[in-house]
């Protein structure tokens, strides 16, 4: 356990009887952003332990097309680390393929050995006891011709594995970019028609061309986005389900954006550029045109000002740094519509404003003559977006 | 004979099926190894901008983005015209961040994904029946590798210390490369002509306090013996034979002092590398140490016909000076490229001997064994012909047959070891050659990994500390005109094996062509118009299902081993669809 500053020890105190996905963003910024997850996840397992032990919650977590990058996401989880948070959370991870002991085993055709080995019987033995959370990561092709053979695990489409796996599920959750809308699975290409890859409730920007959709399940999902997500947003989203902190699906229509983002950690009116740690060269109009510099990177493409997510605040990897702070551009990999809605990623973006402000005028004005009255002007401008 | 298939091979990265004909005696006599994604992913790059094949390639594989990452990145810096200028300090964070993710993907290969299966129920049923020793060596293996969420007889068996220590572990490396690339996985700070993060004398700091604390674990986990002296003795040792004399005295010794007390603990010295290293093996473990018995994985995992076989390695990892040459790995890189034959003899590597087949890929012109740059492919459209139960004279993969020379070719540990001829592992091949062993086996495959990881850990120190400056210059300016009607290539190595990116770009800049051959393809592949078996089938077959006790076809922890030794990575092995030619629809090619 992290030890806790007086001051964040009075927070937590007033955050108890707080469901942390309905707060406002700047409370909530002001308690996570400080405290990380370990700390809250750990008060509430303390608060809940003492007054009734906290019942074990099952999690599947089943893998489409994907490249692991999620899991590993979440295995760099620092402070708890995933063991530590499953202990606090009395989460039995019954299935995640990357992690299991089991895997699937046939003799001429028929699966064998138990669950404890077998990893398709163990699965159909969870769909079969029902009441567990469904982690789902990676695309899930619907090519070719609608028959999801583009993707076979286990004798199966994973499109039939998935409907199986949601039909009971108390909770599903979709993670990283290709769970969500497709992601780079479903980026423009001269195949995509062919390959035809969903998300699990939306394809880009479109609900209606959600898988579960397509398989005529109509169940509430919730989208935790990121190429990868960051392991907090996976982690703490879990922590709030599985404590009752938010109920499904009653609190989801409140605590959700239009794409079902949290909205505690991609905030409608907040972007990464506005707690970027570069945020005081754009300010000051000192916009690098060559990589390695100290400035900011908006004339190398950076789509900070269009990604809404609390990067800036929070940081990666134990909070070392961000894709900025590292004089890499933000590529926005948490809007719906990632990589397409990104690409050129080094080109600065003109057509589109941030929150309400034209941040081309904006930069432009910041690069003129006037420019540390500009950077405050812009500043202003862009706060009204709050 | 009984038909005995793993499907999903689970604990790998992506998904992979593993078909075998098994005989009463439990000797493996036909396999078919299959890739189960397609995925359609270079096909993404075509008429868009060259510089976002960094980024997006990274995408290819979570596990291992920062390999794909540098293939393409040196590819660019060729499409550029930059390679030989990309000042030494940027080639040395570069270095830095791919040792660091070399070093984290090998751990979490060897604790997280293989080191499970060391757990595995088929050896408690045999060590047990050994009296106090083999119920000593059991509870160490239980002990140290169980993993999470892990049942044995209907009761939780608690999570194993290594195993559990090990994720903090790579947690602080994913750390320290975040440190100095933004995040991890999917870090911004590739770019053609340099890097584009300098590290400050702060956080060289930091990243030695890091160093610290990784080898902290290594000396309480994985290697009892001290660091500098295992590196000194084995990466340094004069020859071969006197690196495998160190080791075998080195475990020799360890076993006269504990055998009497049955104490294989970390405390009485067995780290977990020598409990594998003298455990793990047939001939090192009963032979030369004379232990009661072993896991026999020096009998699995083998290649029986040495003409079929052979080791490649691209080369990687930059000396430091200025600028490199993107087509000659040999002479610039500290690990060489190179091809060791299945007889071990050397050979200088040459890209053209690499071709290609889709005789056994679910593709329709399944023909010609043709160059990477020739082929062209268009996927199988009818879902009724994806079908992966017609045996090994069908089509059965989305993987394509990489041959080199006709031969197929394992990449990764041992392959880059045996290239820069590093005395441990090359000791340790010979000897088995010499002993009736195949020289590559599960054993060595392990070994090679985890002597790879010393090693880097070794020289990242170096680089961190002595070589880098960080006052030194980070990039040089591209011009984006240069990329018109030019190409690039970008030779590396991943973690598990030779990776090279290939990149054109047409009269307005934008990419026109876009592949990829990676460690996935060469180790996970099918058969060839040939009908020479990949790596991983040739060491399936003739191998038994069980190294020690009775025949289950139920649990065949064999194939487990096999599988995992290679650290299959299907994303990789299918996600590498190329483009072929200008607004070419439907034709594509798996690499």
């Amino acid at each position: 356990m992290v030890e806790m500053s007086t001051g964040i020890k009075n927070l937590v105190r007033t955050l108890d009887s707080v469901d942390f996905l309905k707060m406002d963003r700047r409370t909530f910024m002001k308690a996570l952003g400080a405290m990380g997850a370990a700390t809250f996840l750990g008060t509430y397992k303390s608060e809940i332990v003492s007054a009734l032990e906290l019942a074990e919650t099952k999690l599947l977590w089943i893998h489409g097309s994907e490249c692991t990058g999620c899991s590993e996401s979440v295995l760099n989880a620092g402070n708890p680390d995933l063991v530590q948070a499953l202990e606090k959370l009395n989460v039995n991870l019954a299935y995640h393929e990357t992690l299991c002991a089991q895997q699937g085993i046939w003799n001429d055709g028929k699966l064998v050995n138990t669950a404890e080995l077998n990893s398709e019987i163990l699965q159909e033995e969870i769909y079969k006891e029902g009441n567990y959370i469904l982690v789902v990561e990676g695309g899930i092709p619907n090519g070719p011709d609608g028959s999801g053979r583009y993707l076979v695990i286990g004798n199966k489409p994973f499109k039939q594995t998935l409907g199986e796996a949601a039909k009971n599920a108390a909770a599903v959750v979709a993670v990283g970019a290709c769970a969500c809308w497709g992601g780079i699975t479903n980026a423009e290409s001269d195949v995509a028609k062919d390959t035809d890859y969903r998300g699990v409730a939306f394809s880009k920007t479109e609900a209606s061309k959600g898988m579960l959709k397509e398989l005529g399940i109509d169940k509430p999902v919730i989208n935790i986005p990121g190429c990868p997500a960051h392991p907090d947003w996976v982690l703490l989203t879990l922590g709030a389900v599985i404590l009752g902190k938010i109920k499904i699906p009653d609190d989801l229509s409140a605590v959700l954006d239009e794409y079902n983002r949290p909205k505690v950690f991609f905030p409608p009116d907040h972007v990464v550029h506005d707690n970027c740690p570069r945020r005081g060269y754009y300010d000051r109009g000192e916009l690098d045109e060559e990589i390695g510099g100290p400035g900011c990177l908006w004339k190398l493409g950076c789509k900070a000002p269009y990604a809404h997510a609390d990067c800036g605040i929070r940081r990666w990897n134990g909070s070392v740094s961000m894709c900025t702070q590292a004089g890499g551009p933000c590529i926005a990999c948490v809007e719906p519509g990632f990589p397409d809605s990104s690409r050129p990623l080094y080109v600065e973006r003109e057509d589109v404003g941030v929150a309400g402000t034209n941040i081309d005028t904006v930069a432009k004005v910041a690069v003129g003559a006037a420019a540390v009255a500009a950077g405050v002007h812009a500043v202003r401008r862009m706060g009204k977006g709050e | 004979m009984v038909n005995v298939t793993v499907d999903p091979l689970t604990r790998i990265e992506g998904h992979q099926r593993i078909s075998t004909e098994v005989g009463a005696d439990g000797v493996i006599t036909d396999a078919q190894s299959s890739s189960l994604i397609f995925r359609g992913f270079e096909r993404i790059l075509q008429n868009q901008d060259p510089r976002d094949a960094a980024f997006l390639t990274q995408r290819i594989c979570g596990v291992c983005p920062l390999a794909h990452g540098l293939a393409s990145t040196n590819a660019l810096d060729d499409l550029y015209g930059v390679a030989e200028s990309v000042p030494k300090d940027a080639l040395m964070m570069r270095n830095i961040f791919q040792g660091l993710n070399m070093v984290a993907s090998h751990a979490t290969h060897i604790y997280v994904l293989f080191g499970p299966d060391l757990a595995n129920p088929a050896y408690k049923k045999v060590l047990t029946t050994l009296g106090d020793t083999g119920n000593a060596v059991w509870n160490e293996m239980v002990g140290r590798f169980a993993p999470i969420s892990y049942k044995m007889d209907g009761a939780a068996v608690p999570v194993g210390s290594s195993y559990l220590a090990a994720i903090p572990e790579k947690k602080r490396l994913q750390e320290a490369i975040a440190l100095i690339a933004g995040r991890m996985p999917g870090p911004s700070s590739l770019y053609p002509g340099g890097y584009t993060y300098p590290a400050t004398v702060g956080d060289i700091t930091k990243l030695s306090t890091y160093y610290l604390q990784v080898m902290d674990f290594v000396s309480k986990h994985t290697l009892k013996v001290d660091f500098n002296t295992w590196i000194k003795n084995t990466y340094q040792a004069s020859s071969p034979q006197k690196a495998v004399s160190f080791v075998t005295e080195h475990l020799t010794d360890l076993y006269n002092k504990t055998s009497t007390s049955n104490d294989f603990s970390k405390d009485a010295g067995w780290g977990d590398v020598e409990f594998y290293a003298a455990f793990g093996s047939e001939l090192v473990g009963e032979k030369i140490l004379g232990l009661p018995a072993s896991l026999k994985h020096d009998t699995i995992g083998g290649y029986k016909d040495p003409a079929k076989i052979c080791f490649v390695s691209y080369g990687g990892y930059y000396k430091y000076k200025d600028g490199y040459d993107p087509k000659s790995p040999a002479g610039d890189r500290i690990f060489t490229s190179g091809v060791v034959t299945g007889k071990l003899e050397y050979q200088k590597f040459d890209p053209e001997k690499i071709t290609e087949s889709t005789a056994h890929s679910f593709y329709q012109n399944s023909s010609n064994d043709l160059a990477p740059a020739k082929g062209e492919t268009v996927p199988y459209t009818d879902p009724n012909k994806i079908v992966y139960t017609g045996g090994s004279n069908s089509q059965y993969s989305w993987d394509k047959a990489p041959r080199y020379d006709g031969m197929a070719g394992e990449v990764g540990p041992l392959a880059r070891m045996l290239n820069i001829k590093e005395p441990l592992v090359t000791g340790l091949a010979q000897a088995f050659a010499e002993n009736g062993y195949s020289a590559a086996n599960v054993y060595t495959r392990m070994l090679a990994r985890m002597q790879e990881t010393a090693i880097l850990a070794y020289e990242l120190l170096n680089w961190v500390t002595v070589d880098y400056n960080p006052n030194g210059k980070i990039s040089v300016p591209i011009d984006l005109n240069t990329a018109k009607n030019n190409s690039g290539m970008g030779l590396w190595e991943a973690p598990r094996g030779a990776l090279g990116h290939w990149i054109s770009a047409g009269s307005d800049g934008k990419v026109t062509n876009y592949q990829c051959i990676v460690p996935g393809s060469w180790l996970m592949s099918p058969r060839d118009s040939k009908g020479i078996p990949g790596p991983l089938e040739q060491s399936l077959i003739g191998s038994k299902i069980n190294t020690v006790g009775d025949v289950d076809y139920t649990n065949p922890v064999g194939i487990f081993h096999m599988g995992r030794s290679y650290d299959p990575c299907i994303s990789c092995a299918v996600h590498t669809i190329d483009l072929t030619g200008k607004n070419a629809p439907n034709t594509l090619r798996i690499l």
